[in-house]
C-alpha cells in the first residue's frame, strides 16, 4: 500500500520535474537516427540504443532525482516516515523501469528489433532496475552532480563494453553471465534467453537488495552519522 | 510518555551528549533550550531514532529507540528547522503525497486553513516566502495526528503575527493531549510554551525545571520606581520581599510623590546566563 503511494508520488515528481518529456525528446531524437541509418544497421543500433539510452538512462535520472531530493531535505521527512528502504528503493525502481520499458519498446519497435514482445519487455525493465540501482548506490555517496557524473564512468563502461562487443561478433556463451550481455541476448530472443532471463533476474535482485541496504545507511546518514 | 537514562553520545571520539537524564510526561510541552551547538539537535536526533548509536537507555512511547521499527514513526512528527518540501509541487500535493506515506490521514483543508495557506494550496513550493515555508512544514508534521511532536525552532523566521498563529496551534495541539519537545534558542517562546525546560550546554543539561521555578529560583523579582528630588529624577530599587522594609518607598507613596513604580523580573534568559555562563541568543 505504501508503496503504491510512493510509487504514485515518484512518477508525480519525474512528471513535474520535466523527467518524462526528456524521455520523450530522446525517443523521438533515436527512433529519427534510427530511421535516418541504412536498413541492415537498424537491428543492432536498436539494441545499442535500448541498452544505453532507456535501460541505461536510470542510472542518470536516478542520480539526478536521489540528488535533488536530498539538496530539498526531502530525505530528512522520508527518514521519520514509517518507509522502509526497501519500500524506497522498490518505488524508485519501479517507476523509472516502467517509463523505460515503453520508450525501449517504442525504440525496439521502430527498429524491428522486437521478435518476442514479452523477452524484450522483460530484458528492457529488468535492466532499467538494474541500472537504476546502480544509480542509487551511487547518488546515495555523493553529494554534488560533477562526483556522480564522474562515479558513473566505471560503472556504465563496466556494463555497456561488454554488452557492446557481444552485439557486434563477441559471442561467447560465458559472457551472457555479465548483466548487459543478458540484457542483449533476452531482448533479441538468442539462444539463451531463458538462461540470460535468470542472470539478469540474478543481477538485478542483487543490486536492488545492495541499493536498499545504502539507502537504509542514507536515511541514517540524516541524523549526521555515518555507519 | 519519553523516558531518556544516562544519555551518552559523541560524532567524534571527544564525549558530547553526556549523562542526560530526564522525562516527559505525556500531555507536556518540554523545551530544550541551549544556544547553537550546544546539542538540543542532536537529542531530538536521538529522540526521532535518526541516531542510534548512543549509550543508555533511550524509551519513546515505550519503545526503545535503537530497536524502533518503522511503525514507531506513525506517532511522531516531526517539524524540522529548515523547509523539507518538493519545491516543483504545490503545498497541496507536498502534503497529499506525505499523508499517503501513514496510515492515519489527516484533512489537508482544515490544516492549511489552520495556517491561512488555503488560497495559496495550489502555488508551487518554489513560489512560497520563507514564512509560507515554514507554515507548510508545520503542518505536514501535523498530518498523522501523532501523539508526539517534535518541533525545532518553529517560529523561526515568521513576523510576529505568523509567530502567534504558530504558537497557538502548539498549545491547541497540547490541549489535544499531545506531548510536544521543543527545541528553541528562543527564551520568550520557551517562557510562554513550555512546561518545563532544560538548559543544554556543551551536551549536558545544567538545570530543568518550570520556566517560573526557574526564574523564581533566583529570588530576584524586584521593584523599581522614579521619583522627584532636588528637581532631578531619580531612581529606587527594592527587593519584592522586602518591600515594606524601604522607608523612601513609603513615604513617596504616603505623599503621591512617585513618578513611575513597577515590578521586575528575571527573564529565563538571565537565569541561562546566570546557570551556565552562556548566552542564548
Amino acid at each position: 500500500m505504501r508503496t503504491k503511494a510512493l510509487l504514485k508520488g515518484d512518477i508525480g515528481f519525474q512528471f513535474k520535474y520535466g523527467f518524462y518529456f526528456l524521455y520523450l525528446v530522446f525517443s523521438v531524437l533515436y527512433i529519427g537516427i534510427l530511421f535516418a541509418l541504412p536498413f541492415e544497421w537498424r537491428e543492432k543500433a536498436a539494441l545499442l540504443m535500448v541498452l544505453t539510452d532507456p535501460a541505461a538512462m536510470g542510472l542518470y535520472f536516478m542520480g539526478a532525482i536521489i540528488l535533488l531530493e536530498k539538496s530539498e531535505k526531502v530525505l530528512n521527512s522520508i527518514a521519520i516516515s514509517p518507509v522502509k528502504s526497501r519500500e524506497y528503493v522498490l518505488s524508485k525502481l519501479l517507476s523509472i523501469s516502467i517509463i523505460s520499458t515503453a520508450v525501449g519498446l517504442a525504440i525496439g519497435i521502430a527498429g524491428g528489433v522486437v521478435s518476442n514482445l514479452l523477452y524484450f519487455s522483460i530484458g528492457v525493465f529488468l535492466a532499467s532496475c538494474l541500472f537504476s540501482a546502480v544509480g542509487l548506490i551511487i547518488a546515495a555517496n555523493v553529494s554534488t552532480l560533477n562526483a556522480f557524473i564522474i562515479a558513473t564512468i566505471p560503472a556504465s563502461l563496466l556494463i555497456n563494453v561488454p554488452a557492446i562487443a557481444y552485439l557486434f561478433g563477441f559471442k561467447k556463451n560465458w559472457l551472457i553471465l555479465h548483466p548487459g550481455v543478458s540484457m542483449i541476448e533476452l531482448c533479441s530472443s538468442g539462444q539463451n534467453a531463458i538462461f540470460a532471463f535468470l542472470v539478469l533476474v540474478f543481477w538485478t535482485v542483487l543490486l536492488a537488495a545492495l541499493s536498499s541496504r545504502v539507502v537504509g545507511k542514507m536515511l541514517q546518514a540524516v541524523g549526521g552519522v555515518k555507519l | 510518555m519519553i523516558s531518556v537514562k544516562n544519555l551518552n553520545f559523541s560524532y567524534t571520539k571527544k564525549p558530547f551528549i553526556e549523562h542526560v537524564t530526564f522525562e516527559v510526561k505525556s500531555g507536556e510541552i518540554f523545551g530544550f533550550l541551549g544556544p547553537s551547538g550546544a546539542g538540543k539537535s542532536t537529542l531530538q536526533k536521538i529522540l526521532t531514532g535518526l541516531i542510534t548509536t548512543y549509550t543508555g537507555s533511550v524509551k519513546v512511547n515505550g519503545t526503545e529507540v535503537k530497536q524502533r521499527d518503522n511503525s514507531f514513526y506513525e506517532q511522531i512528527g516531526v517539524d524540522f528547522e529548515f523547509p523539507s518540501l518538493y519545491e516543483k509541487l504545490t503545498a497541496r500535493g507536498n502534503l497529499s503525497f506525505f499523508n499517503s506515506l501513514y496510515k492515519k490521514q489527516g484533512d489537508i483543508d482544515a490544516l492549511l486553513a489552520s495556517v491561512g495557506l488555503t488560497a495559496d494550496a495550489a502555488k508551487k513550493v518554489a513560489d512560497y516566502s520563507k514564512g509560507m515555508k515554514s507554515r507548510l512544514n508545520f503542518i505536514k508534521a501535523l498530518l498523522h495526528d501523532p501523539s508526539i511532536l517534535f518541533l525545532d525552532e518553529p517560529t523561526s523566521g515568521l513576523d510576529p503575527s505568523n509567530a502567534r498563529l504558530m504558537k497557538d496551534i502548539v498549545l491547541t495541539e497540547k490541549a489535544r493531549g499531545k506531548t510536544i519537545i521543543l527545541t528553541t534558542h528562543n527564551m520568550y517562546d520557551a517562557t510562554e510554551l513550555c512546561d518545563r525546560v532544560a538548559f543544554i550546554v556543551d551536551g549536558e543539561i545544567k538545570a530543568l525545571d518550570t520556566p517560573h521555578n526557574l526564574i523564581m529560583s533566583k529570588g530576584a523579582a524586584k521593584i523599581q520606581y522614579t521619583y522627584l528630588h532636588n528637581g532631578r529624577e531619580e531612581k529606587g530599587q527594592v527587593s519584592l520581599s522586602k518591600t515594606s522594609e524601604d522607608e523612601l518607598l513609603a513615604r513617596l507613596l504616603r505623599n503621591n510623590q512617585l513618578l513611575s513604580i513597577h515590578s521586575s523580573e528575571p527573564t529565563l534568559n538571565d537565569i541561562f546566563v546566570e546557570i551556565t555562563g552562556r548566552r542564548l541568543q
